[in-house]
């Protein structure tokens, strides 16, 4: 079984969920900011939300971190890689709490996330699903580079845009220096 | 990329069984079951989203709580049964011993000889003092199994929602020093008797 690897990035601290979170977790989840992420939702839902994010990694072998500033140790997200059954494919998702917003850590932890895809899960290419009014999220989107590529419709969320991020090779050929 | 192991799951063997803790190869058994009526008792049927989720709690669950939920398998075949054990998400008054088995084989006394093994190992190694099931009150199959273990509705106790009835486990000292635990052990000599067929109404 495996849980979350820590990994740092300029700022940030990538690393496992654990239930000393549950607080700050619920509250981003009772929040409307957790509107395009399957929220709001309640305590009871947000604590199986939590078991989720730990039990995605055991049965997948990668998921989501707990996003951390690298000073304070303070929890300001949920960004990794998620794919449970039903998903058109894996998806790099970021969710930034309240307060956290407009200082660039969702793209920072989104790009750590993209290159654990690539260099150590050995992936080609990734996508992110977007809600299509979630403008903030498209602009995180764009900053790293990727591009609406359709819309699929999810048994629970609806409709929602898939955008293909920069894969693999294109990577190699350049494109991180251009886009991080 | 890091491996850690993580909560270390005990196995747990009976006569028939073997408990383990839940597995990605085992999710498409615990889905069939998700998916269909049997699951109406355990919030379900769920969507294979939802499923999956659910699943992934169960996993997250033992992680955060030290405890949880087990995968039933046949001792000689590996094939699952269902699942069994503790069980206390958020909103929950007090940790549950639950269960869940699959319905093709449901009428061997499977749930039975988990639901005891189960709550042996809670009360003797783990240290529980008491323990509940929260069961719906359409569910008879259920409720007949908590009777058979020993179980007394506890009017008393707080419920989860208010739509589910708590049942109340005998105590360790209880199940040691009545006649319970010989009860239990009979029946499922019983079950574990190839020669063995449950007469009239089939039970877990």
């Amino acid at each position: 079984m495996t849980t979350a690897p820590t990994i740092t990035t300029a700022r940030l601290t990538l690393r496992a969920f654990e239930i000393a979170d549950f607080p700050v977790f619920s509250a981003f989840y009772a929040s409307d900011r957790s509107k395009y992420c399957g929220g709001p939702a309640d305590p009871e839902s947000s604590w199986r939300m939590l078991a989720c994010e730990i039990g995605h990694w055991q049965l997948r072998g990668y998921g989501r971190w707990a996003v951390t500033l690298s000073d304070t140790g303070e929890l300001i997200g949920n960004v990794g890689l998620w794919n449970p059954e039903g998903w058109p494919e894996p998806e790099i998702g970021w969710d930034i709490y309240e307060g956290h917003e407009g200082k660039g850590y969702a793209t920072e932890a989104a790009i750590a996330a993209r290159t654990y895809a690539y260099d150590v899960l050995g992936w080609d290419t990734v996508v992110s699903l977007i809600m299509p009014p979630n403008e903030h999220s498209k602009n995180v989107a764009r900053k790293m580079g990727a591009k609406f590529e359709r819309m699929f419709n999810h048994v629970r969320f609806g409709e929602e845009e898939i955008w293909r991020h920069l894969s693999a090779a294109d990577l190699m050929d350049g494109g991180m220096e251009a886009y991080a | 990329m890091s491996q850690f192991s993580t909560t270390k799951i005990p196995e747990l063997r009976t006569k028939r069984l073997v408990l383990r803790g839940p597995e990605p190869q085992d999710y498409p058994d615990f889905k069939a079951t998700f998916s269909s009526y049997r699951s109406r008792f355990m919030g379900g049927p769920l969507n294979q989203y939802e499923a999956w989720m659910l699943y992934a709690a169960e996993i997250g669950h033992w992680e955060i709580r030290g405890y949880g939920m087990w995968m039933i398998h046949d001792a000689e075949t590996d094939e699952t049964y269902g699942m069994a054990g503790g069980w206390k998400p958020a909103g929950w008054p007090e940790a549950e011993i639950a269960w869940i088995i699959w319905p093709r084989v449901a009428g061997r006394g499977i749930a039975l000889e988990a639901a005891d093994c189960v709550r042996r190992y809670f009360y003797n190694e783990r240290g529980w003092e008491t323990a509940v099931s929260y069961l719906d009150p359409k569910n008879l199959d259920s409720i007949r199994l908590a009777e058979r273990l020993g179980c007394k509705k506890d009017h008393e106790a707080p419920s989860v929602d208010g739509n589910d009835v708590v049942y109340r486990h005998p105590t360790p000292a209880q199940c040691r020093s009545s006649q319970i635990a010989d009860a239990i052990a009979q029946e499922i000599g019983f079950y574990q008797n190839p020669n063995f067929k449950p007469e009239g109404w089939a039970l877990d």
